[in-house]
Order: structure tokens, then sequence, then C-alpha cells
């Protein structure tokens, strides 16, 4: 830089300041002293000397040649001088070299040699540009909107509802968000049905876009991904496929396990992967259950799959549906007291629901013209009843046994082997949370046991299943089966 | 000095010195015209210092000599002479114009006063045809903006590629994009690149073609940027300054594609247009299963709507322009088949030539609330 500017100002020395001694190696060696001058009071220096040439030339003179003039450096022998054009620095050498030089000489102290270099120094600052044409990124930070084919805008992180059930995910999306493809890659994160696995995922595509609106993003569903591979391959068209995808810098695939048992789709989205991961590229994937429990998936795709963070997001906690409700509520422009909010949490499970209720109970309120009571929200979670569990306590105690492979016998039993206290605890704890049975009633079902040592068994797997992976998975297992 | 020449080898080429000629300078020696002789010829030259233009005229000299008289004067006078002789002679401070039946005399001002146009030409760039300016440059340099507050978008970047130039312009809601195939190009590197004042271009482009190819000479180190025509040279000074990053808002992909004759659409939009002049110009234009509908509304006047047809693919989509804009760019294309592109009413929309995919113009919509 420093290089090629001297090199500019020397062919210019040349050029321009014929009338002018040549001091070619002087003017070299004293570029080198020259930021000694801070470059503001340079500025100011030439604001000063304008001033007085103004009152020595012509008004004229001054506004056409030496308005738009402006000082680029100044040392101890030399002041260089940018002018808009050639022409200027033309008028200005024929006409006023002389004035001009005295001039600066009385405002630096002593006589110094004066350059010339055509080139418009710009006083406002253009090249920020604001213009809509290049404004856009700005544009699209704010609204992110179908740039993102299927990325609902509004599913950001900033509107998550965040309590102990999906903390976990939420933090390792986060991360993977701030730093594609290289925290976690990939993340798998698996959980029930409207527990916001796709509104994380979202939330990853929409903040990655928002950090850079270039990058390639794509997110898509098995479903769609299964469409387009079956698509390319009837139109003969694989190689734009696999392009799209492989070009990818991010690829969140919604509800894998719906790949189960394609495997002609499977096998491209393992190459895909691979190709992916080789690239750096960030891969998050969601789905109802973990990798290894899905069926009919490839043990390579499989592996793959927990190769990264496997987290899971679990059903939301009372508070966590709280609120979810006045976040809805918030995004709606209603205000939505807060014990009607306890009231709707209370008696609906999962968050689709959730949504339902909360729109049904604002028309009514809308439709009546009054604020939203908590008679309503009664009114309208009558229409629809808390959901009837389709299953049985005895399909619980079934499935765990056949999970266990213990009989229901044993379990009813006195006997306290460790697989079957093991067993027992589980059913406890699953009658609680999946049929919220009541302490007594588990008690008798299996054998008529003391509803204290049902609190304990119910209390000791809640903990466990917070720390430990395996048995949250057993479980997990365990209540599909049930659940069919 | 002294030098006669024939009337109509200078009548109608003084009208181009007089683009050169600022009517607002301060500067007396600006208004006029510097008359020099020069290697044989008259070298007449006009310059409002940003840029220049010099012509060159088939003269006897008897006597070699400069001077300057005032241009529009001037001008008006030698169009005023018949056909035949006319001689220039200097005659202390004042220039005497004598034709067959009129001797006028003109107060000068000293050539020394004024500017030397150029040092040297500086490198020759590239040889470009009249033709290629008008069916190339023309459809670039519209879209350059005129507001001197940002001096990069007020000219056109010419970057060398491969087979020539790739010819950008914006002024920010707009983009012009043009890879031009130069016949004759130097050796330049791939990728260096001019920012050439859209002035100038255009003054360019408005040289005739019979004249033969215009040579394009830079020299760097002066900023400085030459356009020579036979006995034609127009200077002027590259602009240093950094080119907005065009290659990020070029659309990869589209939702929408339609194709469609700009003729029917240039005159959909004008009719269109009429319920917009109170509007901003606002014209929507939907995309439509084989047909495009542009509409416009003014509260106060009313509100109309043009259909076309066209061969639609791609999504149903929705989009508003400026329909300046619009018909800037329609004018100025000639062929008929047109393809507009778009990704949503947020994106810009992009628009093509069916037969020539070297080119592409982008607008920036215009955001509306949709009235529900």
């Amino acid at each position: 830089m420093r290089k090629k500017e001297i090199d500019l100002v020397l062919s210019l020395d040349k050029k321009l300041s014929t009338s002018l001694n040549c001091l070619l190696p002087l003017t070299a060696l004293v570029l080198f002293f020259r930021k000694s001058y801070m470059e503001k009071d340079q500025k100011k220096l030439w604001e000063n000397i304008l001033a007085s040439l103004e009152t020595e030339i012509s008004r004229a003179n001054f506004l056409t040649l030496f308005r738009n003039t402006s000082i680029i450096s100044l040392d101890q022998d030399s002041i260089t001088i940018a002018a808009q054009s050639s022409m200027i620095i033309d008028l200005i050498q024929k006409r006023f070299l002389d004035t001009l030089t005295k001039t600066i000489a009385q405002h630096v102290g002593h006589p110094v040699q004066i350059l010339f270099i055509p080139k418009i120094v710009s006083t406002v600052q253009p090249e920020d540009d604001d213009s809509p044409l290049f404004a856009q990124e700005i544009i699209r930070t704010k609204l992110p909107i179908g740039h993102l084919p299927r990325v609902r805008p509004d599913f950001t992180f900033q509107n998550i509802a965040v309590s102990s059930s999906n903390q976990l995910a939420f933090v390792s999306a986060t991360t993977v968000a701030k730093n594609p493809g290289s925290s976690y890659n990939p993340l798998f994160i698996y959980g029930p049905t409207g527990v916001g696995k796709t509104h994380l995922m979202q939330a990853i595509a929409n903040e990655v876009y928002s950090q850079d609106p270039n990058r390639k993003i794509i997110y898509t569903t098995s479903e769609e991904f299964t469409n387009e591979v079956v698509e390319a391959i009837r139109s003969n068209q694989t190689q734009n496929m696999k392009k799209r995808f492989r070009n990818a810098a991010l690829l969140i695939i919604d509800d894998v396990q719906f790949l189960a048992g394609k495997d002609k789709v499977q096998e491209e989205l393992f190459h895909t992967f691979n190709i992916l991961m080789d690239h750096g590229a960030q891969i998050v994937l969601s789905s109802d259950r973990p990798p290894h429990e899905i069926k009919k998936l490839e043990a390579r795709l499989s592996s793959r799959f927990s190769g990264g963070l496997t987290v899971d997001v679990e059903e939301p906690d009372f508070e966590l549906k709280t609120a979810i409700l006045l976040i809805k509520a918030k995004k709606f422009g209603v205000d939505l007291p807060i014990n009607v909010a306890k009231i709707i949490a209370e008696s609906v499970t999962d968050t689709r629901t959730l949504e339902g209720v909360l729109l049904r109970v604002i028309t009514e309120a809308s439709s009546m013209e009054g604020e939203i009571t908590e008679q309503i929200a009664t009114r309208a979670l009558n229409g629809k009843k808390p959901e009837q569990n389709h299953f049985h306590a005895d399909d619980i105690i079934k499935s765990v046994c056949e999970y266990y492979d213990v009989k229901p016998t044993q379990i009813k039993g006195p006997k306290r082997d460790a697989s079957l206290v093991r067993a027992r605890q589980i059913i406890m704890y699953l009658l609680k949370t999946e049929l919220k049975l009541p302490l007594v009633e588990i008690g008798n079902a299996l054998g008529g046991r003391d509803h204290t040592t049902i609190m304990y068994g119910v209390e000791k797997m809640g903990k466990l299943v917070l720390t430990d992976e395996r048995l949250h998975e057993e479980i997990m297992g365990i209540t599909k089966t049930v659940r069919g | 000095m002294k030098v006669s020449f024939l009337s109509e080898s200078i009548q109608k080429r003084l009208s181009l010195l007089n683009h050169a000629v600022s009517a607002k300078s301060q500067l007396p020696v600006l208004l006029n015209f510097l008359i020099e002789t020069s290697d044989g010829k008259l070298k007449i030259s006009a310059t409002d210092l940003e840029i220049g233009i010099e012509i060159y005229i088939p003269t006897t000299i008897e006597e070699e000599g400069g001077i300057t008289v005032p241009a529009k004067v001037f001008t008006e006078l030698i169009n005023s002479l018949p056909v035949g002789k006319i001689t220039l002679q200097t005659e202390g401070g004042s220039l005497k114009v004598i034709s067959s039946r009129s001797e006028s005399i003109f107060q000068t001002i000293s050539q020394e006063d004024f500017p030397k146009l150029y040092q040297q030409k500086g490198d020759k760039i590239a040889e470009i045809s009249v033709k290629d300016l008008h069916d190339e440059f023309l459809k670039v340099v519209f879209a350059a903006s005129l507001d001197i507050a940002r001096p990069a978008l007020t000219g056109v970047l010419m970057k060398k590629e491969e087979t020539g130039f790739l010819l950008v312009a914006t002024d920010g809601y707009r983009l012009s994009l043009k890879h031009y195939k130069a016949e004759s190009v130097s050796n330049l590197e791939n990728g260096a690149s001019f920012l050439i004042p859209s002035r100038l271009i255009k003054e360019v482009i408005g040289l005739k073609g019979e004249d033969g190819p215009v040579i394009l000479y830079t020299a760097k180190e002066s900023n400085q940027v030459v356009f020579e025509q036979k006995d034609v040279l127009i200077v002027g000074r590259l602009i240093e300054a950094e080119f907005p990053s065009y290659e990020r808002i070029l659309p990869e992909d589209f939702a929408t594609r339609v194709i469609f004759d700009r003729g029917e659409f240039q005159s959909a939009v004008k009719t269109s247009a009429i319920f917009a002049r109170e509007t901003a110009n606002i014209i929507k234009v939907s995309a439509q299963k084989d047909k495009l509908v542009l509409s416009a509304n003014t509260p106060s006047v009313g509100s109309n709507s043009v259909e076309i047809e066209v061969k639609q693919s791609g999504e149903e989509n929705e989009i508003a322009f400026n329909a300046r804009y619009v018909l800037d760019m329609l004018s100025i294309i000639t062929e008929n088949e047109m393809v507009f592109e778009m990704t949503g009413p947020l994106n810009p929309g992009v628009f093509k030539i069916a037969s020539d995919p070297s080119y592409l113009h982008i607008i920036m919509p215009i955001r509306i609330q949709t009235e529900k």
C-alpha cells in the first residue's frame, strides 16, 4: 500500500509538477515522516490555507478551482493536494502556483513542494450504501420472509418459551445457530409431537439466515426430501438435486422417522450427509424418537444421526404451557389474564391443542365484546374435554413387563429383585405422569402397595429420568408402544 | 493564427463541443472554445473541468497559433454562415471570422488561460464499435445515478472478462448488467475494472457510426479516461470510489417466470401508470396463470387494471414497481421477447431479454400495504 502510494506520487510528480524541481529521492524519504502530522490537523491546516487563498484570488477562481480540493498528505518538504480533475490541476498550476506556494509556506512555516493528484475526495460518506437495492440485507434481516422457503419467519429463538423440559434442546440449538457446523454436528432433536421441535429448528434457520443471508440454507421435511429424490429420479435430474442439497451450508430435515423403509432415499441422504459433513456444513434433524429407535433405518445412517448431539424435548410442564399461552396471546395482541392461562394450561396437554383452545377463548371473548374471563375459558374448555387417555393402567403394566421381560404377577408380587423394583417404579412413574392416577389407586394396581411407596418410586424415577439418558429412552420407548 | 476551412466541415460538430461548456461556469475562459492549430489541423476544445471534448477539423494553415472565443456566440455565428470558406485570423487580442459575405470580430481570452485537457491519452484498453455502444452500453448506462453525492453510483463499471467486459450500472434502485463481447481488447488482466462516469459514456454513445470505432484509453495514475473516434476526443476522469458489490444482489433463483412481449407490456405499463401519477408512479404487477395483470390506483382519481397475455411458469406472484423505472428499461430495449423473473413481493424483479442471456436488469420493488 505504502509502496503503491509512493509510486503514485512519484509518477505524478514527474508528470504534473513540471514547474517544480525534481525531488524524487527526497519525496520518497519524506513520505516516511508523513504520518507525524495528524490527519485532523492537516485538514484544519488546509481549511486555513483555503481561507487565506479566498482573500487573495477572485471568487470565481476560488469556487471553480479550489472549493473541492482537499489535502492528502503533508510532511516536512511536500504537500499533496487532491483536485477533482487534471484540468483543474492544470489551471491551478498555470495561474495560481505562486500564490498557492506562498500561502502554504506562510501556514506551514517554510516552503514546501506542492504535488497534485486528480481525485475526488468525497466529503459525504456515501459508500455504506443505504439505497434499497443494496440495503436488501437489512430488510432481509428484519423480515426474513420468503427467502427461506417453508420456514416461518416468526419462529425465532426470541419467542420460544424455555423451561426445564426443553432447556437442553434450546441451548444446543442456539449454540448451533451461533456457530453452524462447528459445535454439535449433526444436532438431532427428538421428542413427542407438539413440543416445539419444528420451532427450534426453524429458529436455527432464521438465526443463521439473519447472520448471513447469503448462506445456503435448506429447510425441508423428510417427506419433501423424499418427494424431491423421487421426482429427481423420475425426471432424470438427480444431478441438480444432488447439487442443491450438497451445496447447503445448513441442512435441516424435519421428521426423519418417516424415512423409515425408504431405501433409495436413505442412500441419497447418506451420501449427502457425508459430503455436507466433509464440507463442514451444519446438519439438524428431528424425529419423534431417538435415532436407534427408528425402525427400518439403515444402521450406517442411524449411527451417523447419533454422531453429534442427540437432545430431546419433553412434553411441556404446566409452567411452560402457561408461558406459551401468554406468549401466543401476546402475538395475537390479546391481554390474557394469568389465571385464565393457568386454567387452560391445566387441562390441555399438548401445545398445538393449546393454541386451538386459546384461539377459541379469544374468539368467544371477542364475540361477547368482553374481557377474557375464567368463565369464558372454562366454557371454551368444556367444548373440549380434557383429553381422554385411550389406554388403561393395565396397558402400561403390560408394556413395561414386555419391555423388561418380566411377568405382571411378579410386578404385583412382593419380590424386591433389583430388576423388578426398577420395572415397578417405572410403572408407578408412568401411571402417575401419563394417566395422572392418584397414588392410592396406583398402589392398588400394583398389588396393594402403600401410597408412600408409590410416592417414593414416582419421585425417584422423576429425578432419574432427567439425568439418566438410558432410562429416559426406555421410558420414551415404552410410552410409544403404549400409545401405539 | 490564420486558418481557413469549409463551413460544412465544422457546422454540425460544434453542438457536441457545447456539451462540455457549462453555462454555470464562473470562470469566463470555461465559457470559451479553445481554437488552435495542431499537427496540420484545427483543434477546437471545450471543457467544464469535469469532462473535456476536442474535435479536429481539416484546415489550411497559414499561420500557427491559438486563441479562445465565447463558445455560444461562436457556434451561433458559424451555424448561420452559408456554405463556403471560412477564415479565422487573430488580430491583437481579437479574432476575425471572415466568410464570403461577412466579417465578425470576437473578444478573446488568451489560450494560456485554458486548461490542458490531458497530458497523454494513456493505455489503449479497447476498441468499441458505435453499434456496440448503442446495443450494449446504452442498455446499461441509463441505470446509473445522477446524484453526485454518491460518486460510485454515477459511473458505469467496466470489468475485464475473458471475452470482453462486464458492464454494470446502478442507482441503488435498479441495476443493469451486460456481458459485452469486445472485438478488440488490450491484454488487460481479467478482473481489472474501471468506473467510468455515465455522463461520459452518454456523450460517447452520441457519436456517429460512420466515423469508425471508438478507442478507449485510460491512464490509471492520473485517473484519466479518453474516448477517441477519428477526429473527436472525449476526456474525463475515472471515478475513484468503491462500486457496490452488485454480485450479491443478483438473484440466483426465482419463484415465478413470465415471458412477455415488450411492446404489449410497455403499452400496458403506460396505460396503468396514468392512474399512478399521484401515487409515486406505483403500479402493481400480478403474475397469474398465463397473464400479467397491471393495476394502479389513485384514491382521488380512480383505478385501472390492464391485462396482457404471457407465458407464466412457477408460482403466482405479485410485485409493485415504480412505473418510471420499468418504462426507462422498456424504452431502451429493442428486442421483442422478454422474460421477467421474481421471487417475492419484496425481492428485486429481474428483467431479461429472451434471446440475450448476457443482459439483465434488476428493479427494486416498492413495498405496498395490501389493503384488507
